[in-house]
């Protein structure tokens, strides 16, 4: 992941989750927060999405969170590919909470530290439990 | 998982449904310049229909982009440095030397807005294509569809510029074709 030039507050990310409930990225602050950008016909996307859930495990859940923001597409559909969730998938379906974070592909990945600003950023996918990815994590929380 | 996923999973990774590797899709035509791979697979219109049908693309509106001559595109900058891309700089050769530009996605989009496709389609739309600019920074990994602006006769070399702090490079694939379907 690359580190943003200057950590720049995150933009605002208030999206209903698979029961219609409002999750909003504000509520976490005082966490690092992993938000990951996806939808399921996204190859990168699929490949990389069940090491949101192995990464999360390497954390306590006080200090570390996983959102997943499907982009555009129906819970339904959705549903099918991830099954239950133990971290909030939340549903952009007009793309317009992406539009106020800085992407431009699908999947990207931003890591929100305590502060609540974007500390790092992924293009592309990843393995997220991949330990240089959870010693960065390591690191944003001993910051 | 449902059959329409199949569908549009198979879509982007590959022409057809190929063989899935266990680190991602297959690729028919791959291409490095040092550390920077651009891979490419040629799209058919049935399985271009079924994907942009499944998010609210009426069968006719699509279909000029469906028949286009069109590839899903997969860029991996494994290099250190930033590098940025811009598809009005890459275009198609011809065996007879002939150069073909690429259409940019927000072409396409003018194309939806006149015919009345919905925000949702349209936005589906946009997000599966490549960018018309992206950039890369060490480790990024961008997929995404593209389309020529006519189709070249016979096989063709594809030329894919991007910069870095070095200066402007190109990577080619060579042997590229259209989906016949």
């Amino acid at each position: 992941m690359t580190a943003l030039p200057a950590p720049m507050p995150a933009p605002a990310l208030r999206l209903p989750d698979n029961d219609v409930k409002p999750v909003d990225l504000a509520g976490y602050r005082g966490k690092v927060v992993l938000v990951n950008f996806w939808a399921t016909w996204c190859p990168p996307c699929r490949k990389e999405f069940p090491s949101l859930a192995r990464v999360r495990k390497r954390f306590k859940p006080t200090e570390f969170e996983v959102l997943a923001v499907n982009v555009g597409e129906d819970p339904d559909m959705v549903f099918s590919f991830t099954g239950t969730t133990e971290f909030p998938v939340l549903f952009d379906r007009d793309s317009k909470a992406m539009g106020a974070w800085p992407v431009k592909g699908l999947p990207t990945t931003f890591l929100v530290d305590r502060q609540g600003r974007l500390a790092l950023k992924a293009v592309g996918g990843r393995e997220f439990d991949d330990p240089e990815i959870v010693a960065i994590i390591k690191q944003l929380l001993d910051s | 998982m449902n059959i329409r996923l199949l569908i549009v999973c198979a879509l982007l990774g590959s022409a057809s449904l190929f063989v899935r590797a266990e680190d991602g899709p297959i690729w028919t035509h791959r291409a490095a310049q040092g550390a920077v791979v651009l891979t490419a697979n040629p799209l058919g219109s049935e399985s271009r229909i079924a994907f942009y049908g499944a998010r609210g693309f009426p069968e006719a509106t699509i279909l000029p982009y469906a028949q286009a001559c069109g590839f899903s595109f997969g860029m991996q900058n494994g290099s250190a440095n930033k590098l940025t891309t811009r598809l009005a700089d890459w275009h198609a050769v011809s065996a007879d030397g002939k150069h073909v530009a690429l259409r940019l996605p927000e072409a396409w989009d003018m194309e939806w807005v006149k015919s009345g496709v919905s925000e949702a389609a349209r936005i589906a739309f946009r997000w599966a294509q490549f960018q018309s600019e992206n950039t890369f920074e060490p480790g990024d990994w961008i997929m995404g569809m593209a389309t020529l602006e006519v189709p070249p006769s016979g096989t063709f070399r594809l030329v894919a510029r991007y910069r870095d702090d070095k200066g402007n490079h190109e990577i080619a694939l060579d042997k590229l074709s259209c989906a016949k379907d």
